[in-house]
């Protein structure tokens, strides 16, 4: 199963079950995939890191994504603290590979590409990891249905991807929990050989502008006791947007 | 052991003074080896410990030479398939602003990757730093450093740290401390991390990366990895494991340690020659003790086994005095070298650390002991063969008989016969080294023959200023050859070590004045860094533009030089504006036709190269010369041989236009700035640092400045030389001071009679004084003849195997003629105590002598 499916920006859409057959795992992961398309998205987040002893620290960004899943485009933008502001992501999806991912710094005005090898980071101390950023083709994944559970009471498909080409993912595993009444994802464990090491928890469901949407993200790193919760405020899908604007040059242009 | 206890101790202790002068010799022929093995063995130890501890898990270094390369490079290292972690690195030595902190080793680094290679333990920082690099990178005045760095300073985070950068002295903020590991004890501790695009920023770096460290896959060699990527990136780049920088270093400083090894190898024979002077004394005073030992049944090896065995002993606790000394000595040598490394070499290191290697300890007590074997090795030999009868009866034996005086000669013929043909073997350095060392043999075994003569010549003045005492002093150096020309030996080693010396280092300068007389001629010179040889900092290339057109300049040339291996060997690329040189500074070229060297290389149609590197690598003018570069193979003829000191191991000079083709770098490290006629240097540096003082680090020096700074590091680099010379100097006066006590034990019963038939105390003194003396003029005039043989060797070697420098013989006449009244005072103070030793001395006992 595509990380990308459970990635947090993508945020996971469920559009009406009626009229869906989807019986093996393949399909169920497609048709979340399918439900949660949009041409675009806008939102405020605001991300806060737990650590081990608790102590939180804030965050805010804008974030604006266009294209379709698998191949869409993103902007991240630092809003706060005043020290990062300005900061800037751009993630560029392709569906046969690994995103490219860049960042920019408006104090030096430099660029940097984030590199393939430099994807299991952890992204600037959040428990996500650059790899989470990104949208994967769900062609990039085996996958298998391994039963059925039950996550905060509501019925879900447990679906295990396995990534084509071992060495395109730090992770050698998913299990993801995808809820049946909704096609949105519940729950997303990331293995690292046979250990789990990252959860992804999708609350706060909502349906925006049509779209299921989980409205709070939580990553916990299993092996440091830490978590990040990103909510998600004033989203918006289908905003108008250029492709020009989720280039390079926009990045450097627009800070 | 027996014998050692019952015969060797009490002569030991009846002559304790002469005995702990003769270890003297050993201790210091010792110290000056540790203390320069060591002090040397420490910095490239400092260096390599540096450059082991930066590395962490790096297997592999992508660099390409000094001069950085196009950030481009990382992704398509990054793309190697059996590359599994790349991380681009800056490297920069940097002011660090605090009175006797020196300078700070700034490593900038990617953070988002090189927590792969490297571990940046944080002792302390805000939280938010601890795991969010992300302030770090949106501040480019973020700055971790060492936890030794910060407690030395007594620094905490949110502190600022000063440091001196391209765009001038900058505060940065302490973001985070790190916990003492290995990487923080790099550059003795020195150490701070900045976010390597904020690194290219402060020091003027463009978009380049000074290398690339990287791990390999799980299942991929070194070598397999090399390979790859020497096939995806080109000759221009070198792909080596860490430890290949240290033996960069160590080739860059080789002739240094060439330097080391010949004044540590003389240090070692002139000791040499005071044990060999002591040994043949002690046989000598204690003949009639071997007559004993003889009669007694003692063998002839025995007895000489019994000299040995003291000499050993004498050798061994000499060598364990030198190592002491020599370790004591080790750290001062060390922070010279380092000082000469960093001024002259341009690269910053820090010898804080002199660890003792267990095996040149090891090795330098061999050699003391050795030394001391080899020095014992003919008295002990002539112990071994005296007749019991003979030994029984009183009388001198220090004469050289006619036999010993013909096998000397034809043995030192020989040596000289064998040097001359290993000189004509000019391809040969083995022959040449050979022939040097045979040649230095020869003066050694002439030196009492030659003494004996010399001392007859004084004779009849000595005898014309002090007919009495004038004689006696000649008298006693003619009949005594074997003892004096020990002492004269070593003095003899000693003059010829400083003839060297001081000749080398005159010519040196004479050519470096000249060189900068004829090239060096732009009123004004622009650097960023204080240190001109500092490569660290960089200016932007269109900076040229902005000075071009201040008021009073006429014109600007643009230097770029960095270090680049070449067959191997790091020389120096120095790429200028050649069509400009050639209008304002032309030099004559050595090798080719001067119009069509300046018009081919102004071209981009061929280089020139320096007489050193051709020397040093066998090239001439129509060669075609290959320079790996970063983006192609430079394959252009050599154009022109010219002089150029620019550096030791040589340099190649090209074009601009060839540089910022084939390294896509403008950066410059050097403005040459020629004024209006109008125009005052003192107005046209001051206008240059008020037009940048907003905006950059700018350093103006004038072309007296530059030339008193250019001859302020070749003094740097012969301080060590001097300070050589004076070990050579004290040794060879510990050896006069031998002599004489000898002498004077020797002759106590002669001395006695003196006094006995009414020889004045005056009279006395003044004949040990003129002995001193004449040992003194002996020794000046062997030695100044040895310096002039010593000096050839010299000029060759540094020719040759140093720096390929053509430096003209010149006596130096200046220097030698300062040694004399200094060696004769020096001898004359020497022979003071054994002058007062010899009047107070009981009449009756020195009658009773033998």
């Amino acid at each position: 199963m595509s990380r990308a499916v459970a990635l947090w920006i993508a945020l996971v859409v469920v559009l009406a079950p009626d009229g869906v057959a989807a019986q093996d795992a393949r399909q169920i992961v497609q048709e979340v995939q399918k439900r949660s398309n949009v041409r675009s998205q806008r939102y405020e987040g605001v991300l806060q890191v737990f650590n081990a002893k608790g102590k939180v620290s804030d965050k805010r960004w804008v974030l604006e994504r266009i294209g379709s899943y698998g191949s869409s485009k993103m902007i991240l933008r630092f809003t706060v603290p005043a020290e990062v502001k300005g900061v800037a992501l751009l993630v560029v999806n392709h569906t046969d590979r690994a995103s490219d991912q860049w960042m920019w710094t408006p104090s030096i005005e430099r660029d940097r590409r984030i590199a393939f090898q430099d994807r299991s980071q952890r992204f600037f101390g959040t428990d996500f990891s650059f790899e989470d950023l990104e949208e994967r083709d769900v062609d990039q994944f085996d996958y298998s249905i391994l039963g059925d559970e039950t996550i905060d009471g509501e019925s879900c498909w447990k679906i295990q991807s396995v990534p084509r080409q071992a060495k395109s993912s730090q992770y050698t595993r998913s299990i993801v929990w995808v809820r049946k009444a909704t096609y949105t994802f519940a729950q997303l464990d990331s293995y690292i050989k046979e250990q789990v090491v990252r959860r992804l928890d999708y609350r706060d469901m909502a349906n925006v502008q049509g779209v299921w949407t989980a409205r709070r993200l939580e990553m916990s790193d299993l092996r440091t006791g830490s978590r990040t919760r990103l909510t998600l405020e004033q989203l918006q899908y289908n905003v108008p947007m250029k492709d020009e604007d989720f280039t390079l040059q926009a990045l450097r242009r627009q800070s | 052991m027996m014998l050692l206890r019952l015969i060797s101790w009490p002569y030991f202790r009846k002559h304790i003074v002469r005995s702990l002068l003769t270890i003297a010799g050993i201790v210091l022929g010792v110290a000056v080896f540790v203390g320069m093995h060591t002090a040397n063995q420490g910095v490239l130890f400092a260096f390599n410990s540096t450059v082991d501890r930066i590395a962490g898990k790096t297997e592999l270094q992508v660099t390409a030479g000094e001069t950085g390369f196009d950030e481009a490079v990382l992704e398509s290292v990054q793309s190697a398939s059996t590359v599994r972690v790349a991380v681009p690195v800056i490297e920069a030595t940097v002011d660090s602003q605090i009175a006797g902190q020196g300078n700070l080793l700034v490593l900038g680094t990617d953070m988002t990757g090189d927590r792969s290679l490297r571990d940046y333990d944080l002792e302390d920082a805000d939280e938010a730093i601890i795991d969010d690099p992300l302030v770090f990178l949106a501040q480019p005045d973020s700055i971790m450093l060492a936890k030794e760095f910060a407690e030395k300073n007594d620094l905490a985070v949110n502190d600022t740290v000063t440091l001196g950068t391209v765009l001038g002295p900058r505060a940065f903020t302490v973001r985070g401390i790190m916990r003492s590991s290995g990487l923080t004890s790099a550059f003795g501790g020195n150490l701070a991390i900045m976010d390597i695009y904020a690194a290219q920023h402060m020091f003027g770096r463009g978009r380049t990366f000074d290398r690339i460290d990287l791990a390999t896959r799980d299942g991929a060699s070194i070598e397999k990895a090399q390979e790859e990527l020497r096939q995806l990136l080109g000759p221009g780049f070198q792909i080596d494991a860490p430890a290949g920088r240290g033996r960069q270093f160590e080739a860059m400083t080789a002739s240094y340690s060439i330097m080391i090894n010949i004044s540590s190898l003389f240090a070692l024979f002139i000791g040499m020659f005071i044990i060999y002077n002591s040994f043949a004394i002690a046989v000598t005073q204690r003949r009639s003790e071997i007559g004993i030992l003889r009669a007694l049944g003692a063998t002839g090896g025995q007895v000489r086994g019994l000299f040995l065995l003291e000499s050993a002993v004498t050798g061994l606790i000499g060598s364990l005095g030198g190592v002491l000394l020599g370790l004591v000595m080790a750290r001062g040598i060390a922070a010279s070298i380092g000082g000469v490394m960093k001024d002259v070499y341009g690269v910053a290191q820090r010898a804080d650390e002199v660890a003792t290697d267990p095996a040149l300890l090891a090795l330098s007590l061999i050699i003391g002991i050795g030394t001391s074997l080899v020095a014992a090795f003919i008295p002990a030999r002539q112990a071994a063969r005296v007749d019991p009868v003979q030994a029984l009866q009183k009388g001198k034996y220090q004469v050289l008989s006619v036999g010993e005086s013909r096998l000397r000669a034809l043995a030192a013929a020989a040596f000289v016969i064998t040097s001359i043909l290993c000189l004509t073997a000019a391809s040969s350095r083995v022959a040449f080294y050979v022939g040097y060392a045979l040649a230095i043999l020869a003066a050694l075994l002439l030196g009492p023959l030659l003494a004996q003569w010399l001392g007859r010549a004084l004779r009849p003045v000595l005898k014309w200023m002090r007919p009495v005492e004038g004689a006696l002093a000649a008298d006693s150096l003619i009949q005594t050859p074997r003892r004096t020309s020990a002492s004269v030996a070593a003095l003899m080693l000693s003059l010829a070590l400083v003839t060297a010396f001081a000749g080398m280092a005159r010519a040196s300068y004479d050519s470096i004045l000249d060189w900068t007389t004829t090239t060096l001629n732009p009123d004004l010179f622009v650097s960023p860094s204080p240190e001109i040889v500092s490569r660290t900092l960089r200016f932007p290339g269109p900076m040229g533009e902005t000075l071009a057109a201040l008021p009073g300049i006429a014109r600007v040339q643009k230097v770029r030089n960095a270090r680049i291996l070449f067959n191997g060997a790091p020389v120096m690329i120095v790429a200028v504006e050649i069509g400009s040189v050639a209008e304002m500074a032309p030099s004559p070229p050595i090798e080719g036709d001067a119009t069509e060297m300046y018009r081919l290389a102004a071209a981009g149609e061929g280089v020139m190269i320096s007489d050193n590197l051709a020397k040093l690598h066998g090239l001439h003018a129509g060669q075609v010369l290959t320079i790996p570069a970063p983006h192609g193979l430079i394959s252009l003829p050599i154009v022109g041989v010219v002089l150029d000191y620019s550096d030791q191991q040589g340099s190649i000079l090209v074009d601009r236009t060839v540089y910022e083709r084939y390294w896509r770098d403008d950066s410059i490290n050097l403005f040459r700035v020629y004024l209006t006629p109008d125009a005052s240097p003192a107005d046209a540096k001051a206008a240059i640092l008020q037009r940048f003082a907003s905006e950059r680090q700018v350093f103006v020096f004038t072309n007296r400045e530059l030339r008193d700074y250019i001859l302020r590091i070749t003094d740097q680099w012969f301080g060590l030389t001097t300070v050589q010379i004076a070990v050579a100097v004290f040794v060879a006066i510990l050896g006069i001071v031998n002599t004489l006590t000898v002498s004077i034990i020797d002759r106590r019963r002669e001395l006695g009679v003196l006094k006995a038939v009414g020889g004045l105390r005056g009279q006395i003194r003044r004949t040990i004084w003129m002995e001193a003396v004449s040992i003194g003029t002996l020794g000046l005039i062997l030695g100044f003849a040895l310096g002039a043989l010593n000096l050839y060797y010299i000029l060759q070697i540094v020719e040759h195997d140093i720096a390929g420098m053509r430096l003209e013989y010149v006596f130096p006449v200046t220097t030698m003629v300062a040694l004399v009244p200094t060696i004769l005072a020096a001898a004359f103070v020497a022979s003071l105590w054994p002058a007062e030793s010899a009047v107070r001395g009981s009449l009756v006992e020195a009658l009773e002598y033998e």
